[in-house]
């Protein structure tokens, strides 16, 4: 399942460089499982060196009804494997007249990927709910492996986030705690990673078969603790300089 | 195998065959030809009933001009056009190339319009093939049954759907336009200004984009492709120069006589 | 284990000190005069810093010097120019003459020999009779005395139209003031259309024995 000669191409073993401006999203990347389904989340930030090639895009990517992917890393790479898993997945639904496992979509881009990962740069999350297994979260990474998690975080934002996840995520969370949860995270990364930012896309899946949307755009995100133009008390340094 | 130097051994794709010989001579220091970028400003806006697309008409080789009024808004179908920046090779070709599996597709459903992102699938499945080494970024604006559609591709081949972008080295120019003052009720004639404003912003701030303006406006009632739009840049009067011929000396001459030592007619059939 | 992809180890950053930033020079001598002239557009890359900036220098009243390339060691290079000529009207009382100024701009490029200044030089003035003399520079001093010049970024395009027409004049045919001038709008004009780097405006100086006459010309602003 060479993704190469899928499209048509050379199926060769020479490994290039990719070239320095390629579009990539320097991301944050959520998926939650609660009580009933799971919650994906995603910024919406693509960007070409510093460039932001693209402020609204949506990471969330349908691969079918049931099951979406955060997309990170490469964009081209990313959206070439997502569109080719989506193609299985569709066949899949016609050949078995049901909506596919997710195990089964998260299984496709883990092969892609390993296959591939000379010459990709993909980091995914799968998540989606079907009716054998609930709500589920996969996470493949650049070098092809698939761990199967509750909560998984990805992109270039996500080293921000381990601590926060390990220390508020709960089994069995309701709706609402896990949106939140993964709100907030998206909001934190956001913050902090130069790479992350625009507006924070946050999707629903559970047993309805199909995605509820959220969009929280930029001024309507979380507040958290930013008070950093307040004084510190006891202030050693005697002048009144403020940081701006 | 007889020597053969036509292309036409590898399947109708690139010839790979000076591959290996050049990065030999590379390595041994020969340094290779560059190729005409389009350092380039191009623009598509989105508005209530139209999509609009603008581009510069500057073609450059390293610091020199090589084109002063080149096009750089490529015809894909009848309700589609598609900017080009990078190489002005492989902008060309590749628009060319979907613009034929366009019109293949137009005969196949003769009765619906070709869906826009038909040709953007195309023009990323080919891209991507090609692992950014065709070097197009391209803006592929049109009208198909579900609407107007407004795609930004990658040399790389990711795609991105938006209501206004801007590509190309003026692409920061361009898009300090579009940011400030699109939205999404903008009238024709509001489109048209800001889709020029933007170009010209491209074309005065920025080295790589000059000349001309060229505009090509898609409407469901049809596709209106203005050329030299706006012409800012015209060429100041000059005295007039004439160098008299003869003025290259002639050193030497030789002359080759043919024989003729046969001569036939032939009658071809009307 | 070969599941580890190398996305590029850490790149050394090389010590990049010159920069290039464009525009390009005329210089024609006659009989009783000389023109000297710049474009004002200065740049890098594909960005343009200023529409508006000269490359002529005013060294005395006799002599003017153009200066394109690294504008960094442009700034620097007519500084020190500036400040020898000062202290030599002090030393001796009298400005120095155009063919020494061409004689120290020379020894002080020479000096940086192996880390040069960046910069394509043309000295125009008048000489003790009065008549134009012109000098043209290499950015490691190499000088030559010469009737007309074009350097900078289009000097490659606007010198061979230069020579088509100057080329062949003898001290019979002396080119005239005027057709020197045009000749210059027309150099700047022409490369305007081609080069990126040379554009806006073109600025010229007239040197005559009663001063120097300047004025500005419109290039194109793309």
């Amino acid at each position: 399942m060479s993704l190469i000669s899928h499209c048509g191409g050379l199926q060769e073993n020479s490994v290039h460089d990719l070239e320095k401006d390629e579009v990539s999203t320097g991301t944050t990347i959520v998926a939650a499982t609660y009580d009933g389904g799971v919650i994906v989340g995603a910024d919406s930030r693509t960007t070409t060196g510093s460039y932001i090639a693209n402020r609204v895009t949506d990471k969330l990517t349908k691969v079918c009804d049931n099951i979406f992917c955060c997309r990170s890393g490469s964009a081209a790479d990313t959206q070439a494997i997502t569109d080719i898993v989506s193609y299985y997945m569709d066949l899949s639904s016609i050949q078995m007249g049901e909506p596919p496992l997710v195990r089964a979509a998260a299984t496709i881009f883990r092969n892609l990927i390993y296959e591939n990962r000379h010459q990709l740069t993909a980091g995914i999350i799968v998540a989606g709910w079907d009716k054998k297994f609930g709500g589920q979260v996969y996470a493949v990474n650049v070098s092809g492996t698939i761990v199967q998690q509750n909560i998984s975080i990805g992109g270039s934002g996500s080293s921000y986030l381990y601590g926060y996840m390990d220390s508020q995520y709960k089994d069995g969370m309701t709706q609402e705690e896990c949106e939140n949860l993964v709100l907030n995270a998206i909001s934190l990364a956001i913050k902090r990673d130069g790479s992350s930012g625009g507006v924070v896309r946050l999707g629903v899946l559970n047993h309805t078969g199909s995605i509820q949307r959220k969009l929280f755009l930029g001024d309507q995100l979380p507040k958290f603790y930013d008070n950093v133009l307040v004084k510190p008390q006891g202030d050693i340094s005697g002048g009144d300089t403020t940081m701006a | 195998m007889a020597l053969n130097y036509s292309s036409i051994d590898d399947d109708g794709a690139f010839s790979f065959r000076n591959l290996e010989r050049n990065s030999k001579l590379e390595k041994m220091g020969l340094k290779m030809p560059s190729f005409r970028k389009t350092g380039t400003t191009i623009v598509g806006v989105t508005t209530r009933d139209c999509v609009i697309l603008a581009a510069d008409t500057r073609a450059t080789s390293d610091t020199i001009v090589m084109e002063k009024n080149c096009e750089k808004i490529h015809y894909i179908g009848k309700y589609m056009h598609c900017c080009g920046a990078g190489t002005a090779a492989d902008t060309m070709q590749v628009t060319r190339m979907v613009s034929a599996n366009v019109s293949l597709q137009a005969f196949k459903f003769p009765d619906e319009m070709v869906p826009v992102v038909f040709a953007a699938r195309s023009l990323r499945q080919y891209l991507f093939k090609y692992m950014g080494y065709v070097s197009a970024a391209l803006i592929l604006g049109g009208i198909d049954d579900n609407g107007s559609h407004l795609y930004s591709i990658y040399p790389h081949g990711s795609i991105d759907k938006l209501p206004y972008i801007s590509m190309g080295s003026g692409s920061m120019a361009a898009i300090s336009e579009l940011e400030s003052r699109w939205n999404e009720n903008l009238t024709e004639e509001e489109g048209m200004k800001l889709a020029c404003d933007a170009i010209l912003a491209g074309v005065f701030n920025d080295l790589g984009s000059g000349s001309n303006v060229d505009l090509c406006i898609i409407k469901r009632d049809g596709t209106r492709m203005l050329r030299n739009y706006l012409t800012p840049n015209k060429k100041p009067a000059t005295s007039k120069y004439i160098y008299p011929a003869g003025l290259t000396k002639v050193l030497a001459k030789s002359e080759i006589k043919f024989q003729i030592t046969e001569e036939t007619v032939m009658e071809v059939d009307a | 284990m070969d599941t580890v992809i190398d996305r590029g180890a850490p790149k050394a950053r090389n010590f990049e000190p010159y920069a290039s930033n464009g525009g390009s020079i005329v210089a024609i001598s006659g009989k009783d005069f000389v023109i000297v002239a710049s474009d004002t557009r200065l740049s890098e890359g594909y960005m343009i810093y200023t529409r508006k900036q000269s490359k002529l220098f005013q060294l005395s009243d006799k002599s003017v010097l153009g200066c394109t390339g690294c504008w960094c060691d442009t700034l620097s290079l007519t500084n020190i120019i500036q400040s020898q000529l000062k202290s030599y009207l002090h030393d001796h009382n009298t400005i120095m003459q155009p063919g020494s100024i061409a004689q120290l701009l020379s020894t002080l490029l020479y000096s940086r020999r192996f880390f040069p200044y960046y910069v394509y030089n043309v000295l125009a003035g008048l000489n003790e009779n009065g008549e134009g003399c012109l000098y043209s520079y290499d950015p490691v001093g190499h000088c030559e005395k010469v009737s007309y010049t074009a350097g900078g970024s289009s000097g490659v395009l606007m010198q061979p139209f230069l020579d088509s027409w100057l080329g062949k004049r003898t001290v019979d045919s002396p080119v005239s003031e005027e057709e020197a001038l045009n000749l210059v709008k027309d150099a700047f004009t022409a490369a305007g259309e081609r080069d990126i780097y040379t554009g806006d405006e073109v600025v010229y100086n007239i040197i005559k024995k009663d001063g120097i006459k300047s004025g500005v010309v419109q290039l194109r602003k793309d």
